[in-house]
């Protein structure tokens, strides 16, 4: 039988070579010997902890308006439709979008019907307000953020003549719009303007029909126009529409002829002075989202306006003062890596 | 029609579709009913779970909940009226996984595979879908009705607002992009509670086109390549009673005392009326 070698928990002792006990006791009387020194164990190793982390999820599109790349690679999905809408601070852009959308829930609107979208999640956000869902009593629209970069909302549409057209409708503050006319450089960063097969330009009917407001929007609208198309952001042979918003302000108010005739004096002003550089201008009257719906039906006029932002623009060869279409900003059409700021 | 062939239940909180599971499982294997797909064999699966919802729905009592996440999967081997055999897998999903994919925008990675099948059954409750209603309106008719509008604190936004149209375009376009894209896919859209839904005499392309027309534009554009077909289900016939609550109804009791359990089942498919609750199963996999 093989002896066992000796060893002392006492490190002073020296058992194991000379098998003394160093505090002079019996080999086998001593309290420590045969046992393992504290030095003698290893320090104990850290066991590696595996740490699962959870898979995570698969993220989903988000549903919100589109920034200006998303929308330039949806756009060359299929035939595609972009409008720019103009106007200053609550002439109702917001709700002229969330009005469609609102119209399309119900059935199909003038015979253009839903066929999908990206952005449901950026619409039902902007239409929240206006349903009874909000628990409000009046409807009302959240105002677009100013100084933010444009966004543009989503539809894809189905025509039976014409099949498939998806549209991109451009949002930004309408504040951001009115500083292009203090300061025409400001233009430049407008590129939802520059892609826009139709620009829109909104004029608020409620601030028409009040006296004191109605001279200022009268001035104000065609300066716009004048700005933009200065910048060259409007392309030639741009297709314009010049729509009054809230209508159902316009015919609760005591002024709805001068209204109507302050607005055709504006339309007919505004396609004077580009008629050699637009395409067509032409007038609509809408109630995207009245607050009464007694004398105005909501959504009154917008099946009209969205026929015509559908229609294609017609080819632009030649213009009417001879001015060669801006063919260098039709590149914002197909490509986004053209600085434009 | 042979081998395997997988589908995929989907469809939003309560919608059904666990009752569907019980009473197509109940009535594939019930002696003596004539189905377009009947029980062919067991297998070594597990049929625990299939049995337990049977069995609840037989005694007229609601489903308990489908766990809040992850699937139970579930076979059946089944075959036509020509002999041939199928087995159909459908995990059952939990309603909350797909209200999470339209409010928080992400999707688990193990729902991967079911919602690549490439037939799905879209069950949407005829009896609890959310239209869109509008503040304009709701005050017009307070104001004809000469009552005080009420005053109530607003609500902010969130997304489970949103009108059920909405939320189930968005799953089926989802379903046709990114990671989901299959391309062409069939499927069975079952408008469930049809019992509640009945009494509006509409047939069910009829009440998609009336209580879903967002969803409804969607299906007919034909952008997403959906090939489909929609049908009303009632898969209880009626009132079920909750057992936690010791509900007791006399409609519960009726359904009861009918001749057979699967004679509860009423499946509509435009004005045909039938029980065969394997009509939707059998389209998808022809």
């Amino acid at each position: 039988m093989a002896t066992q070698p000796l060893i002392c928990s006492n490190a002073d002792c020296s058992l194991a070579s000379d098998r003394k006990c160093v505090e002079g006791y019996e080999i086998g009387e001593c309290p420590h010997a045969g046992r393992i020194s504290i030095d003698d164990i290893p320090e104990a190793e850290e066991p590696e902890t595996v740490v699962t982390q959870p898979e995570l999820p698969i993220a989903l599109a988000s549903g919100e308006a589109l920034n200006r790349d998303r929308a330039s690679i949806l756009q060359r999905r299929r035939v595609s439709r972009s409008i720019g809408l103009i106007g200053p601070n609550d002439s109702g852009k917001t709700s002229l979008i969330a009005g469609i959308y609102d119209l399309l829930q119900e059935r199909p609107l003038s015979g253009v019907a839903f066929a999908g979208s990206s952005t449901l999640l950026g619409f039902e956000k902007v239409c929240h307000l206006a349903r009874a869902a909000s628990r409000r009593n009046v409807p009302h629209t959240e105002r677009t953020s100013r100084g933010a970069d444009a966004t543009f909302f989503h539809f894809d549409l189905y025509q039976e003549e014409l099949g498939l057209t998806s549209l991109f409708i451009g949002d930004r503050s309408g504040e951001d719009y009115l500083a292009a006319t203090d300061q025409i450089s400001q233009a430049n960063q407008f590129f939802e303007i520059r892609r826009a097969d139709c620009v829109t330009l909104l004029v608020n009917g409620a601030q028409l029909a009040d006296s004191g407001l109605r001279h200022e929007v009268r001035a104000a609208a065609p300066q716009m126009v004048d700005a933009l198309i200065e910048a060259r952001a409007i392309r030639a042979g741009c297709r314009l529409a010049i729509v009054l918003t809230k209508k159902d302000s316009v015919v609760a108010s005591q002024h709805a002829e001068r209204v109507q005739k302050d607005f055709d004096g504006l339309v007919k002003s505004i396609s004077a002075s580009h008629a050699g550089y637009l395409g067509e201008v032409k007038p609509f009257v809408v109630a995207a989202s009245p607050k009464d719906c007694e004398r105005v039906a909501r959504g009154e006029g917008v099946g009209d306006l969205l026929l015509f932002w559908l229609r294609a623009n017609l080819p632009t060869v030649a213009l009417g003062n001879g001015t060669p279409p801006n063919f260098e900003r039709m590149i914002d059409l197909f490509t986004h890596e053209r600085s434009e700021n | 029609m042979s081998g395997e062939f997988h589908l995929s239940i989907v469809g939003l909180p309560s919608s059904g579709k666990t009752t569907f599971l019980a009473a197509l499982w109940h009535m594939v294997r019930e002696h003596g009913s004539t189905t377009a797909l009947s029980f062919d064999s067991l297998s070594q699966d597990n049929y625990e779970h299939l049995n337990a919802l049977a069995k609840r729905w037989r005694f007229g009592k609601i489903q308990q909940r489908t766990q809040v996440s992850g699937a139970k999967d579930v076979t059946m081997r089944l075959k036509d009226v020509a002999g041939q055999k199928v087995a159909v897998s459908f995990p059952d999903l939990p309603g909350e996984d797909f209200a999470r994919m339209w409010e928080r925008r992400e999707l688990e990675k193990s729902m991967l595979e079911t919602l690549t099948a490439p037939a799905l059954v879209l069950l949407v409750n005829g009896d609890t879908i959310r239209m869109p209603d509008w503040v304009v309106e709701r005050m017009a008719l307070t104001k004809k009705m000469r009552t005080e509008p009420s005053k109530v604190e607003p609500e902010d936004w969130s997304a489970d607002l949103a009108p059920t149209q909405v939320k189930l375009v968005d799953l089926l376009q989802m379903l046709m992009s990114g990671d989901l894209d299959i391309g062409e896919r069939r499927l069975a859209l079952l408008i469930s509670a049809w019992d509640k839904v009945e009494g509006e005499k509409q047939t069910p392309v009829e009440i998609l086109a009336s209580k879903l027309p967002l969803l409804d534009q969607y299906l007919r554009s034909g952008r997403d390549p959906w090939t489909w077909h929609v049908w009303g289900v009632s898969a209880q016939g009626g009132v079920y009673e909750d057992p936690e609550k010791q509900e007791s109804f006399p409609e519960t009791d009726k359904l009861r005392e009918l001749e057979r359990a699967s004679d509860r089942i009423k499946v509509v498919d435009g004005n045909a009326i039938s029980s065969d609750i394997t009509q939707p199963l059998k389209w998808l996999i022809d």
